[in-house]
């Protein structure tokens, strides 16, 4: 299990190169990044692993660009929309993680689109930049939010992953720090560490129904 | 007001932080504000008070910062939430904790690396534009592009620029 950032914009979406990122990472305890738009590859013992984050697309337009995406093996992630959206967007193969469910309607996430996401094992992503840079009530509705989405974790067990969105290596944080955020909305450190190993479980190729014994 | 006796006194711990990127200067009263706002905005008045933080010395990019017995993890959360000190871009790292200044004096002496390497050339291009050196560590680099329009810093390795 490889502890992994799921999401970050090196140069030139953010101020640093991959490879500045990848070097800081390694300082910070990661195993791996999720860079957005940047070739996969390793850097100084850090795995770089292609990132592609789809937005505002219609879900005819999202089928067609996951089919252009599936040669390569890139981490395919989708922006949360309304509680519709969301259901289709997680039933479509080739989707990996649901994103900014912070910032999406109230019931853009609910029990049955979290039994979809465990039975697609489709990740739901936890964003800490508003914790890091929101205050007031932009960071209160995200703890609410994440809380929320927790629930639903234990419950249905969906797999979860933990992404910086660091434009810069100042806006990385270490994965002690980051325990300690995620302590702020009720995971402790089991599901920390599970949520950091997400990224595995949506890569991994899902176990047969059928089993030789 | 006399001083209290040592079992009476409040039980103190000290963390040590670095200062990111290399070279950044801030003012301990700066930063001490914006530990203080980060505290209140995260816990609340009331849990900030029972943390007491102060920023007690500073060393180069070393910080130490005092806190209360018990409240290291609430202030290292909200450490971890600073991302801007007078409008600079900031970064602090928590390095260690101790309940000694002393400690975390000798900590900074055995970890302490040159502030910045001498490089030559002192410019360099990247991704086709000029770039003025402005720190560099090891394989880290950070420069700055020339001119009067966007002179923001950009963080990159040795590679970056040896691969051009």
């Amino acid at each position: 299990m490889k502890i992994t950032d799921a999401c970050v914009y090196p140069y030139p979406r953010g101020d640093s190169s991959v490879r500045r990122m990848a070097l800081d990472a390694k300082a910070l305890g990661f195993d791996r990044l999720v860079a957005a738009d940047t070739p996969s590859g390793e850097f100084y013992g850090i795995e770089i692993v292609t990132g592609t984050l789809i937005r505002d697309t219609p879900i005819r337009d999202l089928i067609n660009q996951i089919k252009r995406q599936r040669n390569n093996a890139a981490v395919v992630s989708v922006q949360a929309g309304d509680n519709g959206y969301n259901r289709s967007a997680i039933s479509v193969k080739g989707v990996h993680i649901l994103r900014g469910l912070h910032s999406a309607d109230k019931n853009a996430f609910d029990h049955i689109t979290a039994k979809i996401a465990a039975d697609n094992r489709v990740a739901i992503d936890l964003d800490l930049s508003p914790l890091l840079f929101g205050r007031g009530f932009t960071r209160q509705r995200a703890l609410l939010r994440y809380r929320d989405i927790l629930v639903l974790e234990r419950r249905y067990e969906f797999p979860l992953t933990l992404s910086s969105y660091a434009r810069s290596i100042l806006d990385m944080r270490a994965v002690r720090e980051i325990t300690g955020l995620c302590s702020l909305f009720g995971m402790d450190t089991p599901d920390v560490e599970m949520a950091f190993s997400g990224v595995d479980i949506i890569t991994s190729l899902p176990d047969s129904a059928v089993r030789v014994i | 007001m006399s001083t209290r006796p040592p079992t009476l006194r409040v039980k103190r711990r000290y963390l040590l932080i670095r200062i990111e990127p290399a070279g950044t200067i801030i003012d301990q009263k700066d930063l001490h504000y914006a530990i203080s706002d980060a505290v209140t905005s995260l816990w609340g008045d009331a849990v900030a008070a029972v943390i007491m933080s102060a920023v007690v010395a500073s060393e180069g990019q070393y910080m130490i910062i005092r806190c209360q017995r018990g409240a290291e993890q609430d202030l290292s959360i909200a450490l971890s939430t600073i991302t801007k000190c007078c409008e600079i871009p900031i970064a602090l790292r928590l390095v260690a904790a101790s309940g000694t200044i002393n400690t975390l004096r000798e900590k900074i002496r055995r970890v302490k690396i040159p502030e910045s390497e001498s490089i030559s050339p002192r410019e360099c291009t990247f991704d086709k534009k000029l770039f003025q050196i402005n720190a560099c560590n090891g394989q880290k680099i950070d420069v700055i592009e020339k001119g009067f329009k966007n002179t923001n810093r950009l963080f990159l390795t040795r590679e970056d620029l040896e691969e051009l």
